[in-house]
């Protein structure tokens, strides 16, 4: 019981630090070096809570993917973040002190914190029929089924997602040459070869 | 055939409105005159089929406004008192129709002209026939609209547009009673659906509002509100003011609007509510004093008018007075009868006056008129027979009508009822003498027009004789042949009237005979002759005797006690006589002024120096109101602009609103920065400022923490 | 799964085929074909009202209870078609003149209007959020679809970074809500809630946040801060469809969460709408008074016209509800009207959007003129227009439910607004007339004038169809 309420602290201390970190660091590589540390730390507490596959899905995808592509935009962008933050920092009392309201009254409400009478019953409905199985396997269970609506509209989302991306991003510029494959294995030697006798003397 | 009758000139207004251009004068012209005439025909066959064959009915056209308790239906009511109504006005106004033809004839818009007046129409009818007071109120302002749109129609006079203003404005005053006393009436009874209210009214009797600490009986309240506002319509003594400057309208439109149909449209809301009337008799008491103050008043500045048309307009305001009077001694029944003779006879006399003026190269003021009677001898003769009929001599229209209005005031046998009588009694005489004026002065005598005007004048043309002779036989026969069924006694049938009404009919039937004028007047010859049929009939039939009660047939409720009608059929033998003496009186006092001793009216102006400059300015009711009102309201408005507007509310409002709005629109700019971070940090703001409400009320309010 | 039933869903699954089919004939055939597309979309929307009209609108939930359908869903959905139709009809030739011609725009209409329809079928927080997030992603795509214009990527770019706190809010607030009560789905949280004894804090908070992140669809300040500047920034066609539907859905959602879960919780709600109607009508009234962009200014009267719908929510009342469903139905023909004139404002092909431009139109161009003076009128809530009912019924609601002083701030502020919408009329009809409009008004966007206009003006003579459709479809939030 220690060990875990020990190994909660950690994660979250660190959690907490990285995204401080994120946000303050001056060089932006290091920030999304401290995103990455916050996702394994978070993944950590996932493990913490039971949920191994959320918790590898988050190695997986955050860190494995999107926090790399962030990597790479944030590298090859030379984005001067210094310049960015140059408005905001006036700010940052007054988004401190509205910080610090937040918080206390967060404090307040989870300090006294009490689940509604029905809601361990509520939580446990939908649980019952996996007793017993891995969390991958009873996630396997309802994805498809129980939330298939929800899975699809994920889907869809995704989908506009991507239409969204080609529309914005996507410019036909003439005179760019490139490479077409299909055509380059269409080529025959007939049409770009012409054989010519050439009469000593003159030009072609 | 209701529908025909009501919504004839919706179409043709629409038509002439949206099409005008298309169609052309001659096209707008045809439209409206024929919408109009036929609609005319149809009341006048629904007025058969209601009054005389008892058949009173609601069409419902639709379902308007359905909200919680409040239903509201597009719908007409057909009884004998909206079908009264609905003739009077299509055939006054198929007349003025037919007459602006000719009228207009040199004006430019004449088919916006037309559309106007068919609008007027409509609305008018839509205000006579409807369900319920929502749909009233409705006519009620379109015809308001359509007055203001007429009265300034010719909008390049300053006076015109002044005028229309005026009437607007000063109707407005009334029709705010108006809307409130809608608006108590949905208070008590829950419905402004007219049957749902009468069906309640005796239970409501004893019903009182409380305000401010006292009690006032509802009923009494609702009626007088009401009251205010058929005063503003009716032009009655208070908010009479707009009346004669809304002469600066076209002829055709006095003729129609400001003494035929608009202005009797507070005589036909009381009237309407007679039942709810019955159980306030403090409301009627009011109602009597106000109509015959203003019978008196208005017939005393009608006495020193120079201008043709103010002098009719004064008449008009005194008439609407006396049947005011017979609505407050509950003589409902007399006040509608002298309504329908009063527009026969008053709208021949403003066509007249409108040929007189036409003939005259448009002008008004009779000083500078005379000596034409000659020149324009049939014109002539129609003013003759509406002068007639308004001085009460018997036997034209307004012989019978007034009498009976005089006869119930004085048979209410209260004080005001007395009061009433007494100004009646005194406003014929005045009334006679200064319609006899008006002749006199426009007719006779020497020609005080220039050469150039004399050499002009010349009689107006078929179009507009023909309305003025359909007017005439009105203003000659109406009252003999409806009295029975307007005011009629069932058991006083056959009296000194009806032995004239028989011997009318006849003389009715000779006279369209010989008439050969256009189309129209065949319709009103028609009627006559229906009339006079029915009347036959009636004589045939000893079973069925025509009377008040079966003619109105519910639409009109009066209490057996206070059925004055009925009473007036008893009155001392003088009280009868007197106002037919009074008129020949004055008839010859006018005589002796006007004709035989031309020094006389400035000898009584002299001597009566004060009286005369009292009358002259109108009783002085436009000087009081500009210093009581527009000036007070001006200086109160300099007050409120100087130092209300320009310091406290330009200081804290508009500039105020300006220079705070601006910058608070300053400052919402300045949040409004375009930034995103500044944006986001406004959301979250918002956020934790609602968070911290709820922190903060919990806390206080030691809630579940 | 034992309500596993496909039918309700109908429409958005066929919804679905027509975007993705659509895109594909898209993507073969180049933007050429965006004319074809977007009537065909369209063509779309219509064939799936009639789907709707078709599946029956008796009240069930379907798929775990995650997708309900009801008269109120299907009235909604009706009016979010009827909005998408109008939306893409005024796009057409305005995209074509801009020369943003490509055939995405009526495919991202269509996922927008996917979820959108998803929105107000939401029985469960899950649904609810990627209805939401499905309608706003397109919408921010839409909103910088001009990439040739700083303006509008910068109106995407912004719409995006907020739209994305307010998701991480509403998130944040259903993670609290979840945590409570232990579930996502509606109906668990409403037995869940009406079990309660006192609210707690957790909970209220929960609410707040979730009701911040839909204020800021609905553009209620103090979460309104985008709406000018996207409105402004955005293509005209987007701005239209921004002002035209997806506040329906918004509305539509809102409505659900607040009186069938958190009916309960209605003392706590109706402060938080209070709060938020009151600066919504005043913000609305006020700042436009000083915007000379029409866009901007439609921008702010949206704002102020949710304060006014959102009043009929404060009344907690099925009245109430149905007053909002009524406003929402007249605003959104009213602004169809409105946007058929501000998408017609060219001169030498290029559009403006000064109000100044509108100088004089009523001679240059009565046509465009008169029918804008009525839209205004009714806007500006006189009678008899259509406006007027539409303000006259949400007061009633408030004052019905004791809530004078909110009806007063009502009145007031629709009076100072009432000045910013008379001013258009001022300037069209008593202003030095300005150059005149380039001519040629095309088929559709006439089409949505008249019968905005028709409907404005006809509404007084026949209200009871619309009223006691709407009246009768928010019943249904009251029957559980």
């Amino acid at each position: 019981m220690i060990i875990q309420a020990l190994a909660f602290y950690l994660f979250a201390g660190i959690l907490v630090v990285s995204a401080l970190m994120v946000i303050s660091a001056r060089n932006p590589v290091h920030s999304v070096l401290f995103l990455i540390l916050g996702f394994f730390n978070s993944a950590g507490l996932f493990i913490l809570l039971g949920a191994e596959f959320v918790a590898m899905i988050m190695v997986i995808v955050y860190v494995g993917a999107v926090a790399v592509l962030f990597l790479f935009v944030v590298m090859m962008l030379d984005i001067s973040f210094a310049d960015l933050r140059k408005g905001a920092m006036q700010y940052v009392p007054v988004g401190l002190a509205i910080g610090a309201v937040l918080l206390t009254e967060l404090v307040m409400a989870y300090g006294v914190w009490a689940f509604a009478p029905d809601a361990l019953a509520n939580r446990g409905a939908p649980l019952i029929r996996f007793e017993g199985a891995t969390n991958a396997e009873s996630l396997g269970q309802v994805l498809y089924t129980d939330y298939v609506l929800a899975f699809q509209l994920a889907g869809l989302i995704l989908f506009v997602a991507m239409v969204g991306a080609i529309v914005l991003t996507l410019r036909t510029r003439p005179g760019v040459r490139r490479q077409n494959v299909g055509e380059q294995h269409a080529r025959k030697r007939e049409d770009v070869l012409e054989i010519r006798k050439v009469t000593p003397g003159t030009g072609v | 055939m209701e529908l025909l009758a009501v919504f004839l000139p919706l179409i043709a207004f629409a038509i002439a409105g949206l099409f005008g251009k298309k169609i052309g004068d001659k096209g707008c012209q045809f439209i409206t005159c024929a919408a109009v005439i036929i609609a005319a025909l149809s009341s006048i066959s629904l007025f058969f089929n209601v009054a005389y064959g008892g058949t009173a009915y609601t069409t419902v056209l639709a379902d308007w406004i359905n909200s919680g308790d409040f239903h509201i239906k597009w719908a007409l009511r057909i009884d004998t008192l909206s079908v009264v109504m609905m003739c009077v006005i299509n055939i006054v106004s198929a007349c003025v129709h037919v007459y602006s033809i000719g009228y207009m004839s040199h004006d430019e818009a004449k088919g916006r002209f037309m559309a106007y007046l068919s609008l007027f129409t409509f609305a008018m009818l839509m205000l006579v026939t409807s369900d319920n007071l929502l749909q009233l109120f409705f006519g009620w302002e379109g015809v308001g609209l359509a007055s203001y749109l007429l009265i300034g129609f010719w909008n390049h006079k300053e006076s015109a547009n002044a005028a229309a203003q005026k009437a607007f404005i000063v109707n407005r005053v009334g029709d705010f009673g108006l809307a409130l006393g809608m608006m108590a009436i949905f208070v008590i009874f829950g419905t402004i659906q007219f049957d749902a209210i009468f069906s309640q009214v005796p239970e409501m009797a004893e019903t009182y509002f409380t305000f401010l600490g006292g009690e006032y009986h509802a009923l009494t309240i609702i009626g007088l509100l009401l009251f205010i506002g058929a005063i503003g319509k009716s032009a009655q003594l208070g908010l009479h003011t707009w009346l004669p400057d809304a002469m600066e309208g076209p002829t055709p439109v006095s003729a129609l609007i400001h003494a035929a149909t608009m202005v009797t449209a507070g005589v036909f809301l009381v009237a309407r509510m007679s039942p709810l009337y019955e159980f306030a008799p403090d409301a009627l008491m009011v109602v009597t004093v106000v109509g015959a103050t203003t019978a008196f008043v208005a017939a005393t500045i009608g006495l020193t008018q120079f201008d043709i048309k103010r002098v009719i307009a004064y008449s008009t305001m005194s008439q609407l007075g006396y049947m005011f009077f017979a609505l407050g001694v509950s003589a409902y029944g007399a006040a509608m009868f002298h309504l329908m003779t009063h527009a026969f006879f008053k709208a021949l006399l403003f066509l007249g006056a409108g040929s007189v003026i036409h003939a005259m190269s448009d002008e008004q003021d009779m000083r500078k008129m005379g000596g034409i009677w000659k020149k324009i001898p049939i014109t002539y003769g129609l003013m003759w027979v509406g002068s007639l009929a308004l001085a009460g001599i018997p036997p034209f229209a307004g012989y019978f009508s007034k009498d009976i209005v005089l006869e119930a005031a004085w048979a209410d046998g209260t004080w005001f009822g007395h009061y009433a009588y007494y100004m009646g009694i005194a406003a014929a005489f005045m009334t006679a003498f200064y319609s006899w004026r008006l002749l006199l002065m426009t007719f006779h005598g020497k020609p005080r027009a220039s050469e150039k005007v004399m050499s002009h004048v010349h009689e107006s043309p078929t179009v507009m004789l023909g309305p003025l002779v359909v007017l005439a036989a009105g203003a000659l026969f109406a009252g003999m042949v409806f009295y029975q069924g307007f005011v009629g006694s069932a058991g006083h049938h056959g009296d000194d009237h009806g032995t004239a009404h028989v011997e009318a009919e006849h003389h009715g039937e000779e006279e369209h005979g010989d008439t050969h004028e256009p189309v129209v007047i065949h319709d009103e010859g028609a009627e006559v002759i229906h009339a006079a049929e029915d009347g036959e009939e009636e004589h045939h039939a000893e079973d069925f005797v025509l009377s008040k009660e079966t003619f109105w047939n519910q639409s009109i409720q009066v209490l057996a006690a206070n059925d004055t009608v009925e009473a007036a059929h008893n009155v001392p033998k003088w009280v009868k006589y007197l106002p037919l003496v009074m008129g020949l009186l004055g008839i010859s006092l006018a005589y002796v002024f006007y004709m035989f001793r031309p020094n006389a009216p400035s000898v009584t102006v002299t001597s009566f120096k004060e009286l005369h400059t009292l009358f002259y300015n109108k009783w002085f009711f436009d000087e009081i109101y500009h210093h009581v009102f527009t000036k007070t309201a001006f200086l109160l408005g300099l007050f409120f602009w100087k130092f209300g507007d320009k310091k406290i509310i330009d200081g804290y409002g508009p500039d105020g609103s300006a220079s705070v709005s601006n910058k608070v629109a300053n400052l919402m700019s300045r949040f409004q920065s375009g930034y995103v971070y500044q944006y986001a940090f406004m959301m979250m703001i918002a956020v934790i400022g609602l968070i911290s409400w709820f922190v903060f009320k919990g806390s206080s309010a030691g809630g579940a923490l | 799964m034992t309500d596993f039933n496909l039918i309700p869903l109908l429409p958005e699954i066929f919804l679905s085929l027509v975007g993705m089919g659509l895109l594909i004939v898209g993507v073969s055939q180049g933007n050429v074909s965006t004319r074809v597309i977007c009537w065909s979309s369209a063509a779309g929307f219509v064939i799936t009202g009639l789907i709707l009209l078709g599946i029956g609108w008796e009240t069930q939930t379907v798929l775990n209870g995650m997708f309900v359908m009801d008269k109120f869903a299907g009235f909604m959905k009706l009016l979010i078609l009827t909005g998408l139709v109008a939306a893409v009809g005024l796009s057409v030739r305005y995209i074509i003149q801009e020369g943003m011609e490509r055939f995405e725009y009526p495919i991202l209409i269509i996922f927008a209007g996917i979820g959108m329809m998803i929105m107000v079928s939401a029985n469960n927080l899950l649904t609810l959020y990627m209805g939401l997030e499905l309608q706003s992603l397109s919408l921010y795509v839409l909103a910088a679809f001009h990439r040739n214009s700083m303006r509008s990527s910068e109106a995407g770019i912004k719409y995006f970074v907020l739209g994305a706190l307010s998701s991480g809010m509403l998130l944040f607030g259903m993670s609290l809500i979840y945590g409570f009560t232990g579930s996502v789905d509606f109906t668990t949280i409403g037995a869940t809630v009406n079990n309660l004894s006192a609210i707690p804090f957790g909970l209220t908070f929960g609410l707040v946040f979730v009701l911040a992140g839909l204020a800021f669809k609905i553009s209620a300040v103090p979460f309104h801060m985008w709406t000018p500047d996207v409105y402004q920034g955005a293509p005209t066609s987007v701005t239209a469809l921004f002002a035209i539907v997806p506040k329906i859905a918004a509305f539509g959602l809102l409505m659900r969460l607040l009186f069938e879960p958190f009916m309960g919780m209605s003392e706590q709600w109706v402060q938080i709408i209070y709060f938020i109607a009151v600066a919504s009508m005043v913000v609305g009234a006020f700042a436009a008074i000083a915007q000379g962009n029409i866009k901007r200014l439609l921008a702010y009267s949206s704002i102020g016209n949710m304060g006014y719908a959102l009043m009929g929510l404060v009344a907690g009342t099925a009245e109430g509800a149905g007053a909002v469903v009524l406003y929402l139905t007249i605003y959104m023909i009213m602004t169809a009207g409105v946007f058929a004139v501000v998408l017609s404002m060219r001169r030498q092909g290029m559009a403006v959007y000064k109000i100044k431009d509108l100088s004089g139109l009523s001679q240059t161009n009565p046509g465009l003129a008169y029918p804008l003076a009525i839209l205004m009128f009714s806007m500006s809530g006189i009678p008899p227009a259509a406006g007027f009912f539409g303000k006259l019924v949400v007061f009633n609601a408030a004052v019905a439910s004791g809530y004078y002083i909110l009806a007063v701030i009502g009145v007031l502020s629709s009076v100072v607004a009432a000045f910013y919408y008379l001013r258009v009329v001022k300037v069209m009809f008593f202003d030095e007339p300005a150059d005149a409009f380039d001519g040629g008004l095309p088929f559709a966007r006439r089409a949505i004038l008249f019968i905005s206009v028709l409907f404005v003006l006809g509404f007084v003579i026949k209200p009871n169809i619309f009223v006691s459709s709407s009246f009768d479809a928010a019943s249904v939030l009251f029957q559980g």
